[in-house]
């Protein structure tokens, strides 16, 4: 058995849809250790927020096995599973959409203490709500307020008291400030780092923003079409990335800095459809070294060393 | 110096609600030349768009309303057009392009004939040429005409927000103003799409009104940048002003507040607490619950909108020497 | 003091109160004047009508014949007039509202509660459940509702109870349907995402997050769905299905004033002006609930 506290392996997730088989998530593998955060980079219809729906076991894979602490969670019975919900928890990008409209403050963080009956007594459940307010920097005038009556920031917070309620070991966060205005994204962040410090957490961090990323995880993984392109420590990936899609992607960045213009690589085209891909590179159609050879076949993973990882037919050559 | 296209002289909009009066737009000075790239920056509900669509003469009336101040055109003062005037001038000599591109295009007509649409409106042309001029447009904006007769709903978010652009620029109007043109859409689509609007901006001569909350994308196209703290400007200068030497502490924080790709760090440095309610102002400098110079002063008086080098104006008690900070630290 | 106040309270200062959504929905609701009229209407047409066994006696006053005083015009005593056989019309419409008002409220009410589980279990699951509920109702959906009503009352004996669950049925496919719309809608938002993340199991997912966001936007709908089902009842009544002779109805006493209508008017008139305020009523609160129980409406 690995030593790594989450372990994935070869995780697929397919949709029906009329077209054919959508291929969300093909076959991603990775790992975090304990107290760690990997972040998973991509644009949209990459798989990023599929796989962190199944690592959160709100979807069921397709096919591959998730080790949680040595266990595998995908052949979990529903009442295990219970168990396992209090350790791996979620946060949501919308914090409009993420909380019910009709309850209050109170009751969305208490929710979960309720679910699970961890409290015998209304005020020890009342103290820990209170408490996590504090926490996560939410006024106790709040507690009786509705989410419509808060802004962003504050309904990001109570998203975040909702998935810490329970103390969990692993969060999900999927896109957690790409829906805040920039100078709360920094207090979400910072407040994010600042709780793992506290707390041990392990995070999985999702998100379409290299730069937000870099501060917060020790290593990335960079998705396109459902499938890992490249997975490198964070400091090696800006440092030295590899793939023509890291590299066009770390590019696209617009830097607010007159100084450091750099050269930009455009991308030819859009994202190609994820409905029944054919059996070639899946980036060749927009990649500017692409050969004959990318779009025949499907390039194996090359390991660089120093847990580098690139998936890419000419990575020797580029 | 370049010929003023517009001016906006102390525009006001506020908006009659029944919660109170909103303040969106208060006092509101900006000007843009021929030719040139005017970035306006700031976070929900600073008055970016409000501004916006005072210009185009779109603002919801009631319970909105434009309570004062000047927008000259030219020499004429839009405000004092009436409807029918306006709806001249829109789409020909100022258009816009909206922030989402999904549900800016209608469903039901193809491509080329919503573009034709707004030039036969405004030119006098038969459809045929109208078409033509059209698929032209299209090409403009990198899409080939094979694919000018395809519906919105077979175009990616890319391609929408280019045909977006496409017919504000179909009747070439002098003054383009794109509200977030880009935030809808991803990196590297935005990078395609940054590229063409420089790209168009070198070419044609329109003057453009860029709105954003992204400074990034702010250095890449823009000559002048004028940042907006609740319904106020707060600081206006060149781009390398506001780059190099931001004067304002928002400014200051803003730039604090981006997680820097070139930059090991373990926290960032954001700025404390809320954007404020705009019915529930605070009195003074807006800006000062959240600043780290605030003194008593900036909670009793406002600051006036000065100008501290050519062309670059802050409004803020530290450069009128009434504070103890005698400036304000740059965000390094 | 050359204190500033640090703290910035852009939802107001005070601690919040305590109070619920449908506290504000109802000061909404008080600031439309036409719900408002709709509101004053239902109640005093309520309270007119069901505070009516206090004054009348169903022997004497309603149901009882007086052939000496058949067809009477409108006049001192008998204010609305007598039928064809001489009974008071006014306490008739008083007496015969509760049934009518009462039956298509208790109606509403069980086919509501058919309807909401159906619908949630449908539109919660989906794939084989839904198409095996929704395919059932659909056959339901294929038949008119009132011929469907009046297929049913014959077939079981027209007794109030009776006439209750045929009208409950008669509306069950619509209700359903609605309900299931909404619930699709809802079940997409990530709170339900967020709530199923804590461990919550299906029962507490639908009941108290799913169902109360999916019911309040169709509370209106169902208030006015009253008002089309007092109009079956006495359209059932009218063709002699619904409230039997001698109770008085308001659709029995439109059926049974009609051979009369071309000498006297006010048999028939009156209990359908009743009927016509009612439903007004009906539809002015319900359009009036719709718009307050819609948070966008704040403005």
């Amino acid at each position: 058995m690995s030593n790594h506290y989450i372990e994935v392996k070869n995780l697929k997730k397919y949709f029906q849809t009329p077209g054919g088989n959508l291929h969300a998530v093909d076959g991603v593998n990775f790992t975090i250790d304990k107290g760690k955060t990997i972040g998973i980079v991509g644009e949209s219809g990459c798989g990023k927020s599929t796989t962190g729906r199944l690592m959160t076991m709100l979807l069921e894979p397709t096919e591959g096995e998730i080790f949680f602490d040595g266990k595998d969670i995908t052949k979990l019975t529903p009442k295990e599973m219970v168990e396992y919900r209090k350790k791996i928890q979620i946060i949501f990008q919308d914090p409009f959409s993420s909380l019910n409209p009709r309850k209050t403050v109170f009751h969305s963080i208490a929710e979960p203490l309720e679910i699970h009956k961890v409290y015998a007594t209304k005020a020890e459940k009342e103290n820990r709500v209170y408490e996590l307010m504090e926490l996560v920097g939410l006024s106790d005038r709040f507690v009786n307020s509705y989410p419509h009556e808060l802004d962003g920031g504050r309904r990001q917070r109570i998203g975040i008291a909702r998935a810490l309620a329970l103390s969990p070991e692993f969060i999900v966060c999927d896109e957690p400030v790409s829906a805040l205005d920039v100078s709360i994204q920094a207090q979400i962040l910072n407040l994010l780092k600042k709780l793992q410090l506290q707390f041990g957490y392990t995070y999985m961090f999702i998100t379409h923003d290299l730069s937000v990323v870099k501060h917060f995880s020790e290593e990335i993984m960079v998705m396109y079409l459902g499938q890992m392109v490249e997975k490198a420590p964070v400091k090696e990936l800006f440092a030295n990335p590899r793939h023509p899609y890291t590299q066009a992607l770390l590019s696209a960045i617009p830097v607010p800095n007159l100084k450091k213009k750099k050269e930009r690589i455009l991308l030819q085209g859009e994202i190609t459809s994820p409905i029944n891909p054919r059996q070639e590179c899946r980036f060749a159609a927009r990649c500017s070294f692409a050969t004959e050879q990318c779009r025949k076949e499907v390039p194996d993973i090359t390991d660089l060393g120093g847990g580098h990882s690139v998936r890419c037919l000419r990575i020797h050559e580029i | 110096m370049q010929k003023k296209l517009l001016e906006i002289k102390d525009l006001t909009i506020k908006f009659h609600t029944d919660d109170g009066v909103v303040e969106a737009v208060n006092k509101v000075s900006l000007t843009v030349h021929e030719g040139e790239t005017l970035g306006i920056v700031g976070e929900t509900g600073a008055g970016k768009t409000t501004t916006a669509l005072g210009i185009m003469g779109l603002v919801d009336c009631p319970p909105g309303r434009i309570e004062g101040g000047k927008i000259m055109l030219d020499d004429r003062d839009i405000l004092q057009l009436d409807e029918d005037e306006f709806r001249k001038l829109r789409g020909k000599e100022i258009s816009m392009i909206f922030q989402d591109p999904m549900t800016a295009l209608n469903p039901v007509f193809t491509v080329v004939d919503q573009i034709a649409e707004v030039i036969a409106n405004h030119q006098q042309l038969g459809e045929k040429e109208a078409e033509q001029k059209a698929i032209e447009m299209l090409e403009l904006v990198r899409i080939p005409a094979e694919r000018a007769y395809e519906y919105p709903h077979q175009f990616s978010g890319g391609m929408k927000q280019r045909v977006v652009i496409a017919i504000a620029l179909a009747c070439n109007p002098r003054l383009l103003i794109a509200d977030e043109p880009t935030t809808a859409l991803d990196v590297t689509i935005q990078a395609q799409v940054l590229e063409l609007m420089k790209d168009l901006k070198t070419r044609s001569k329109t003057s453009m009104i860029l709105i954003t909350h992204d400074l990034g994308v702010v250095s890449e196209i823009c000559d002048q940048v004028a940042i907006m703290y609740a319904g106020e400007i707060v600081e206006s200068g060149s781009l390398e002003d506001i780059f190099e030497n931001p004067l304002h502490p928002y400014t200051n924080g803003l730039f604090g507040s981006i997680p820097d790709i070139d930059k090991e760090v373990e926290f960032l440095s954001p700025i404390e607490g809320l954007v404020p309610d705009p019915s529930d102002l605070p009195k003074g400098c807006k800006f000062h619950p959240r600043c780290k110079y605030a003194q008593h002063l900036c909670s009793v008086e406002e600051p006036v909108f000065q100008e501290y080098s050519p062309g670059h104006y802050a409004k803020c008690f530290v450069y009128e020497g009434k504070l103890p900070a005698k400036e304000v630290k740059k965000y390094e | 003091m050359a204190q500033i106040d640090l703290t910035l309270a852009p939802t107001g200062k005070k601690k919040s109160k305590k109070r619920s959504l449908w506290a504000d929905a109802w000061l909404r609701l008080r600031k439309n004047k036409s719900a408002v009229a709709g509101m004053i209407m239902l109640a005093t047409i309520l309270i007119v009508i069901y505070s009516s066994p206090l004054y009348l006696d169903y022997d004497n006053d309603v149901i009882k014949p007086d052939l000496t005083q058949t067809l009477q015009f409108p006049a001192k005593g008998k204010l609305l007039g007598t039928d064809e056989l001489g009974r008071d019309v006014l306490a008739r419409i008083l007496w015969g509202g509760r049934i009518s008002i009462g039956i298509g409220v208790l109606a509403m009410m069980l086919s509501s509660i058919i309807g909401c589980t159906l619908g949630a279990i449908s539109g919660y699951y989906g794939g084989k459940t839904d198409g095996i509920i929704m395919r059932s109702l659909d056959v339901f959906m294929a038949i008119p509702s009132l011929l469907l009503m009046i297929t049913l009352v014959s077939i079981m004996k027209p007794t109030i109870t009776n006439l209750i669950i045929a009208l409950a049925i008669g509306s069950v496919p619509s209700v359903s349907r609605m309900v299931r719309a909404q619930v699709l809608y809802i079940k997409g938002q990530e709170f339900v995402e967020a709530i199923r993340a804590q461990g919550a199991s299906d029962f507490r997912i639908i009941v108290m997050h799913i169902l109360p966001n999916a019911i309040s936007p169709l509370i209106s709908q169902f208030v006015m769905e009253i008002a089309g089902l007092i109009l079956a009842i006495s359209g059932l009544s009218f063709i002699g299905l619904g409230v039997q002779p001698p109770d008085p109805e308001w659709g029995a006493m439109l059926s049974s004033g009609r051979e009369h209508i071309r000498d006297v008017w006010h048999v028939t008139a009156f209990p359908g002006i009743a009927l016509v305020l009612t439903v007004v009523a009906l539809t002015l609160v319900g359009d009036g609930l719709r718009d307050a129980l819609d948070p966008r409406m704040k403005r």
